[in-house]
């Protein structure tokens, strides 16, 4: 199955849903859904490396601390990442890679701020279809 | 839910709606305005605001309530400070969002000639922050000096006068911030960002005094119709952000060890007398130093973009700053004794009597400049609306519409709108928002603040 997610929408809510064939495409899916959010992620490379260090006490808190790297090096960097990596994740992290490129404004499109990740109506779960995360971000 | 109709403008939630609320929870809406609030989960979520252990007097939601994450937008609530709890949710992400108003002694015909002069000069000269960094650069020092002393390192730095401290809230510095409270991440996350405006529904507006209700009041602060004013809306920024995500982490694993128990595990929290506890509260108010030096700094180079393009003699004095997303240490009346408290006001301005409160609108819409009254000591803990609150999504907001179609339309009714983003006009676009006439006339009526100018935009700049 490939990488996929769907941005959901309520009132005031941006929320990401994403699946895979396991728990972490499925992260990697929402990761991509979150840089969606952001920038239009067409036209970015792959050309600088960051190191993700997710801890947190259980798979909620850890997947909501990945995504919050995301917005640290968008904020810090001006990084949009546009591939993903994990090296590893226990029960106390995730461990992995992403790869992109700086968000220049004359070249590339901005969306959305995100504040951060939430643990809003989360969820994470075998789905029918390998593994489904939900997460909403504050926009 | 069913809820009790108190009157017109009050509604309850009794303490038997679900278990574990400690208290009732009132909410201040007219019969339409709750239509619109029941579209979402805010109802639900004010009543897990009466959970939070500590909570004295009620939990409370202003009219412009609708859903956030952990506390409702529009949300107040007051814990007693020795036995209560501190909830980074009941703050929020952006930690001091706010608004500051500026006036001067301009009208609509000085500025009509040049207002997109004007409109462009504010653009050029006030980052966003997303894509384009802060004129400013920030050593560490000065970022901790931002942090723990707020506006008054801008001054230091000619960016404002002592004039600007007296009519900001907490003269823009609450006393407990700690630099070394706020994480390094937060710090680097911030660094850029001083003096940026932000997006979202962050904007900075010329606007002009549409009407005056209370000419009286509206004299005291130099407003008479037709008079220009500048209202800039925006916060702590990603430093902010920051934050509220380390504290909400911090705090979610912390709760176990205080066993405390909270519906949603946004409302995390911890006793305020703990060391996690004492450790947000000094973040949080480092974190509002730095909003309040960011909206100062903001005002100064307004004053410059003012200056460049109607000369020297312009000046913008402050009419005030105050934040409406933030935890303060007060003292209030509860149940006939005072009592010292921790009041929790998420998207809710405060609104002691007298005092300026600022309800921004959206583009399009007009703001309001009420004060506060008698009536939100003795119910709200001092508190009032803040916005409009969403009635749309924002897919819903762009469907349909293009930011070119959003500028257009603006400009035949004279508003001349720039943004950096296509988002920042169609998302943000005023049918997206509640009637802000409605809210304004629920905290009118019950008496938590008077209306006194409504404030309308000719120029906007949006991230």
């Amino acid at each position: 199955m490939a990488l996929e997610f769907e941005l959901l929408e309520h009132t005031s809510d941006v929320g990401i849903l994403a699946r895979g064939d396991n728990r972490e495409e499925a992260l990697v899916a929402a990761s991509h859904g979150l840089a969606s959010i952001l920038v239009d992620p067409a036209g970015f490379r792959p050309l600088e490396e960051r190191y993700f260090k997710a801890p947190g006490r259980d798979e909620a808190a850890q997947i909501v601390n990945w995504l919050n790297e995301i917005l640290f090096f968008f904020d810090t960097d001006g990084l949009v990442f546009v591939e993903f990596t994990i090296d590893s994740w226990n029960s106390a992290e995730i461990i992995g890679r992403a790869k992109g490129e700086r968000f220049d404004i004359d070249h590339h499109e901005l969306r959305t701020a995100v504040k951060a990740a939430t643990y809003h109506q989360f969820e994470s779960h075998p789905a029918s279809r390998g593994w489904e995360i939900r997460v909403f971000v504050d926009v | 839910m069913q809820l009790e109709k108190i009157d017109d403008y009050r509604w309850l939630i009794p303490r038997t709606y679900k278990p574990g609320m400690r208290t009732d929870t009132v909410i201040y809406a007219s019969e339409r305005l709750l239509q619109a609030i029941r579209q979402d989960q805010s109802l639900e979520q004010a009543a897990n605001v009466a959970m939070l252990p500590g909570i004295v007097g009620r939990a409370l939601a202003m009219p412009d309530i609708h859903q956030g994450y952990g506390f409702p937008i529009g949300g107040v609530a007051a814990v007693d400070e020795e036995h209560g709890v501190v909830s980074p949710g009941g703050v929020g992400f952006d930690i001091n969002c706010g608004v500051r108003l500026l006036s001067s002694t301009l009208t609509v015909k000085d500025i009509k000639a040049k207002l997109r002069d004007l409109v462009h000069q504010l653009f050029r000269d006030i980052p966003s922050g997303t894509g384009q960094s802060s004129r400013i650069k920030l050593s560490d020092t000065d970022l901790n000096n931002v942090l723990e002393k707020g506006p008054r390192w801008a001054i230091e730095h000619d960016m404002g006068s002592e004039a600007d401290l007296d009519h900001t809230e907490e003269r823009g510095c609450i006393a407990e911030a700690d630099a070394y409270a706020v994480s390094e991440r937060a710090k680097q996350r911030g660094r850029a960002q001083l003096g940026t405006l932000g997006s979202g529904n962050h904007f900075l507006e010329v606007q002009f005094v549409d009407e005056v209700f209370d000419a009286q009041t509206a004299a005291q602060y130099n407003l008479e119709k037709d008079r220009i004013v500048v209202l800039i809306h925006t916060g702590s920024r990603g430093l902010g952000h920051q934050v509220c995500t380390d504290y909400v982490s911090q705090l979610d694993s912390a709760m176990r060890k205080y066993e405390l128990h909270v519906p949603d595990r946004q409302l995390a929290c911890a006793p305020i007398q703990s060391p996690e506890g004492q450790r947000y509260l000094h973040a949080m108010a480092a974190s509002a130093n730095f909003a309040w030096t960011n909206r100062q700094c903001i005002a100064h180079a307004t004053r410059g973009a003012f200056k460049r393009v109607f000369g020297d003699n312009v000046n913008l004095p402050v009419i005030y700053d105050v934040a409406h997303n933030i935890a303060k240490r007060e003292l209030h009346m509860v149940d006939g004794r005072q009592r010292r408290v921790v009041v929790h006001r998420k998207g809710a301005t405060r609104a002691f009597p007298n005092q300026p409160v600022f309800i921004p609108g959206s583009m399009g819409t007009a703001s309001y400049f009420l004060t506060g009254q008698e009536g939100a000591m003795r119910e709200t803990f001092g508190s009032a609306c803040h916005g409009a609150g969403r009635v749309m999504s924002r897919s819903a907001a762009k469907k349909g519409v293009t930011a070119k179609e959003i500028q257009k339309e603006l400009e035949s009714r004279g508003i001349i709108v720039e943004s950096l983003t296509r988002e920042g006009l169609t998302e943000e676009k005023p049918d997206a928002y509640k009637d802000i006439e409605s809210v304004v006339d629920v905290v009118h009526n019950a008496g938590l603040a008077a209306r006194v100018a409504r404030l309308r935009p000719i120029g906007v700049i949006k991230g």
